[in-house]
């Protein structure tokens, strides 16, 4: 075992200036206790989430100043504490942004038959982003046929996902983001029935056009000033599911108007995938099926080095930005 | 008959609270009841937050005309009938106008039963109100024994019975109203467990102490800063029913704050609009549990009762002003013969 460098959280961050509360230190490996993993790390999954988690306490505490940086990782057990797995085994769970890290045991999944798929695939369909968007779609929105299915930051890696479930679903599907090459391609190469640049779109205007009905479903990613606008575009008994409020970190203002939710009698729901951990088998299952059937397609973008975290994870943050699909890092260069 | 009709005619669109400017009462031809509706004389007629929405525009019904009656709920005796489902003689409720006489869909009309209660009852409770309360706590707002339920504009007509329904289902409730009063009205003679007064207390340090861990259901009438408070503190897996936003409906072009996004994601809240059109098909399920109930003494009503078609304006004004004395179901009195 080599030494390891990890992303120390020094301050919290200003804006999106995470190169001055992030910091890359060398950082002793850390030493498994009962009930843990210790895992080499071989992708971490960037997620709008992980700036929550720095900013303020969410469903989970507060990252505190001094740890490495939290987040979601898929590794190789080095030393297992944890009954059933044996060093060399592939998990995911939540860890931390360095070469070592140790997974809890409530936290480590076994990564499951990838069926021929690229390693990288345990992050881009399956765990966080596709059971995000598999119990976004199903279990909260109840997508179903004829429904038209509106989806904000549908190039990002829950987006992408979640719009083509609800495709497969029978619903009429838009999906907005941030330039034209990310409309293009939701459109042409992954099927979604209509794009809006919200950056140069009316976004209102445009669903007068595509939803003259309005938008039975809508599926948030971003939250801000654009769902005040979708929320007036909305049909009767509408559904808007929260799964982001990543506008939230960089534009403090305007909250939702509740008179358009009154009045088309709305209804407004946030989730949580930890929430729905059960449903994570039954989701990998059905996502292998439909990629296997070509329904279903899932893009990576893959940055490589750990020392370039802070520079691909500012991507996220930055409107129209040329990143698609889920955003990974490659920390063990020998990773397919 | 008398052959006079006096009505409130919307003559322009209200700006702010002068509904003064917005509407005179003027005298118009008793209306000729056409096939399928009956001729009401109009005894009580039911004064309603949202009435003032359908004066501004398009609501979940279309703008009332400028040059026509204001609509509302009223109930009235039946003079003339064109219908087979009413007689003359009947007590009925419907969607009516601020009027002495409305000719009234009979299809959109209830009959009142004779229950015994005074027919102020039968506005208070029946008209409305109670449904809308009904609706909002048990199907929107699901709640449960054990919780802790908080209602906004507590002592009106549909928050104030929420509360007790709430109460009912066995949790804790906490009621926010706007003066001392009302608020020992809620937790003296309604059974509330908590009252705030929003006017005098700080409402954040208030829920912080009486409901440490949260409000798992928040039935939202007012919306504006008291709203914003009680939705900042929402527990896990919250559920908001809202029926109204009464602080805003007169706020015409002030920004207003509203739900925050992020707490409604990172707690995995429910927030749910509603309105009573939606439920008309369970109103008869609905009201035989509201009169249990009643006859049981579980429910309360108060009917804050104004006489005379010619004070609706200043009675509807205490509905948005702050403070003002009156609690629970707002009527006029437009027939003085009227129980």
């Amino acid at each position: 075992m080599t030494g390891n460098r990890g992303w120390v959280l020094e301050s919290y961050p200003v804006g999106d200036d995470f190169d001055a509360a992030l910091k890359l230190r060398d950082v002793p490996v850390p030493e498994p206790g009962p009930n843990q993993l210790l895992v080499r790390s071989l992708y971490l999954s960037l997620d709008p989430a992980n700036r929550g988690w720095m900013m303020m306490p969410t469903y989970i505490p507060q990252v505190p100043l001094g740890a490495t940086m939290w987040g979601f990782v898929l590794g190789r057990v080095e030393t297992s504490n944890i009954e059933g797995f044996r060093p060399g085994d592939l998990v995911s769970g939540f860890g931390a942004w360095a070469d070592y890290c140790l997974i809890d045991a409530q936290m480590a999944n076994r990564v499951p038959d990838l069926g021929g798929l690229p390693l990288y695939a345990a992050q881009s369909l399956f765990g966080l982003s596709g059971g995000t968007a598999y119990v976004g779609v199903l279990d909260v929105a109840k997508a179903k046929a004829g429904e038209t299915f509106l989806i904000s930051g549908a190039a990002g890696s829950v987006g992408t996902l979640a719009g083509q479930i609800a495709k497969i679903q029978g619903c009429t599907v838009i999906g907005t983001a941030g330039s034209p090459e990310k409309c293009r391609w939701l459109v042409d190469e992954l099927g979604f029935d209509h794009a809006i640049d919200y950056r140069t779109e009316d976004v209102a205007a445009r669903l007068g056009d595509l939803a003259p009905e309005g938008v039975d479903i809508y599926f948030d990613n971003v939250g801000g000033p654009l769902t005040n606008s979708i929320a007036t575009k909305m049909a009767l008994h509408g559904r808007i599911v929260l799964c982001g409020s990543m506008a939230k970190f960089d534009n403090p203002g305007p909250e939702l108007d509740l008179g358009p939710i009154l009045l088309n009698r709305v209804t407004v729901t946030g989730f949580i995938l930890i929430d729905h951990f059960h449903r994570l088998d039954a989701a990998n299952a059905e996502l292998a099926r439909w990629v296997k059937e070509g329904k279903l397609k899932h893009t990576a973008d893959i940055v490589d080095g750990l020392e370039n975290t802070t520079a691909a994870f500012r991507k996220l943050f930055t409107p129209g930005a040329p990143h698609m699909g889920k955003l990974l890092v490659r920390v063990d260069p020998a990773a397919n | 008959m008398a052959e006079i009709n006096r009505s409130w005619v919307l003559v322009q669109r209200p700006v702010g609270e002068d509904f003064a400017a917005a509407l005179k009462l003027q005298e118009l031809p008793v209306p000729e009841p056409a096939e399928g509706q009956v001729l009401a004389k109009t005894l009580y007629l039911s004064l309603d937050p949202a009435n003032r929405g359908w004066m501004a525009g398009p609501t979940y019904i279309p703008a009332v005309p400028v040059g026509g009656p204001m609509w509302g709920g009223v109930m009235g005796r039946v003079v003339k009938s064109r219908s087979d489902k009413f007689k003359e003689g009947d007590i009925v409720g419907g969607f009516g106008s601020w009027s002495d006489y409305c000719a009234l869909p009979a299809d959109q009309a209830n009959k009142i039963p004779e229950t015994g209660l005074p027919l102020t009852a039968a506005q208070a409770v029946f008209g409305g109100a109670g449904a809308t309360a009904y609706v909002g706590t048990i199907d929107i707002g699901q709640v449960k024994a054990g919780q802790t339920f908080v209602v906004s504009g507590a002592a009106g007509s549909v928050g104030s019975l929420a509360g007790q329904i709430a109460k009912i289902l066995g949790a804790t409730v906490i009621g926010i109203a706007g003066s001392a009063d009302k608020c020992r009205w809620l937790t003296d003679d309604l059974g509330f467990d908590f009252a705030i007064d929003y006017r005098n207390e700080n409402v954040r340090k208030r829920l912080a102490q009486i409901a440490p861990n949260g409000v798992d259901v928040y039935f939202e009438n007012v919306g504006g800063a008291v709203g914003n408070t009680v939705l900042a503190n929402l527990s896990k897996g919250a559920r908001v029913a809202l029926c109204g936003l009464v602080s805003q409906y007169n706020a015409d072009d002030n920004p207003v704050d509203g739900l925050n996004l992020l707490t409604v994601l990172v707690r995995s809240c429910t927030v749910q609009g509603f309105i009573l059109l939606d439920y008309m098909h369970r109103m008869g399920e609905i009201s035989a549990k509201l009169g249990q109930w009643l006859g049981e003494g579980k429910l309360k009503y108060h009917a804050d009762v104004v006489d005379g078609l010619e004070n609706t304006l200043t009675a509807f004004k205490t509905l948005f002003a702050q403070g003002a004395s009156h609690k629970g179901k707002l009527m006029v009195r437009v027939d003085p013969s009227a129980n």
